[in-house]
């Protein structure tokens, strides 16, 4: 489960099997844990009430604006396409990492310095092409801080 | 109003505010050129932020991190009065996946400055400047700021609050009297 940073080359057989491993113990953290950038920047994963809750919990390099301080867009856009992709791995049987064809990120308040939540939901899975969105919140769902639409393409 | 004299001195603190602190410094990147509505950056190939443990890519919100970035320095560059420019909306388009162990450069312009929204667009390529590996555009609002520091804004906000409700219990005292 945990990789180090220098040994970070696996392939498709040992991500499939920690996938469908996942999946079987309902803990979408495995997943996670295969993806270095995860880590990096601190994204955890659980399921609750049969739905995937994502959270970044806070931490100083995730800082954008340091005299608020806020927490980096571009780490909550990161945050949220980590989140679609876990999603698209952990909901649908796809196996092999999706390939990020577009990313469109609304940003409706400042992420302020402490946990970040977000949820995801497959709004259409064709052959080739997935469509996700993402919401992230801070203290209530009912005030999103960001929302994501990305398309990913199945390998 | 020898603009280009507080973009001199404007250019080592925006690259110290940048590089040093906060995601940035984590990121390691670089501000290479920073003109007025265009921003240069590099960022070397990290083994920590791989997307993809199979080919060992970048992943995908790194390229936002840095576009993000780019585009947010690019659009402080051409504001003409103090105000602070969140970010509204960011759009990425992956046109194909970067190449593992090369830096990734990414530049950004501003094409329309209006009074209240930057409009900028900005991408990230590896060795050729015209097959980029992701393309993107960001808008930011203006808003206005008395003093460039938050914090400055947040003491001014909170001593007027503080201020005007004792004023309205001074005044209370008056017409109790």
């Amino acid at each position: 489960m945990n990789q180090s940073s220098s040994d970070n080359k696996l392939d498709q057989d040992e991500i499939s099997q920690v996938i469908i491993a996942a999946r079987q113990a309902k803990k979408p953290q495995m997943i996670l844990d295969l993806i270095p950038y995860s880590s990096f920047i601190g994204t955890q994963a659980k399921v609750e009430k049969e739905a995937v809750i994502y959270w970044l919990e806070r931490r100083s390099s995730n800082i954008g604006n340091p005299s608020l301080p806020a927490i980096h867009g571009g780490v909550i856009g990161g945050f949220l396409e980590l989140s679609a992709a876990i999603e698209i791995l952990y909901v649908l049987d796809v196996n092999a990492v999706p390939k990020v064809v577009d990313f469109s990120l609304d940003y409706l308040r400042p992420g302020r310095y402490k946990t970040i939540y977000a949820n995801c939901t497959v709004l259409r899975q064709g052959k080739k092409l997935v469509n996700v969105s993402a919401t992230a919140w801070q203290d209530d769902p009912a005030t999103p801080i960001a929302t994501a639409r990305c398309h990913f393409l199945l390998p | 109003m020898g603009f280009d004299l507080k973009l001199a001195i404007f250019k080592p603190a925006l690259k110290f505010a940048m590089e040093r602190s906060g995601h940035g410094a984590a990121l390691g990147f670089k501000l290479t050129r920073v003109g007025r509505g265009e921003v240069e950056m590099t960022f070397p190939y990290k083994e920590e932020v791989i997307g993809n443990p199979i080919t060992g890519v970048v992943h995908g919100g790194v390229i936002v991190s840095l576009l993000d970035t780019c585009c947010g320095c690019a659009a402080i560059t051409v504001l003409e009065r103090r105000a602070i420019t969140p970010t509204m909306d960011l759009r990425l388009d992956y046109m194909h996946p970067a190449e593992p162990n090369k830096p990734i450069y990414v530049s950004a312009k501003v094409y329309r400055n209006t009074t209240n929204v930057i409009f900028c667009r900005g991408s990230a390529w590896q060795e050729d400047e015209d097959n980029p590996i992701a393309h993107c555009v960001a808008t930011f609002m203006k808003v206005d700021a008395e003093g460039m520091r938050f914090s400055d804004i947040l003491r001014r906000r909170l001593n007027r609050l503080f201020n005007s409700n004792k004023k309205s219990s001074a005044e209370k005292l008056e017409e109790a009297k």
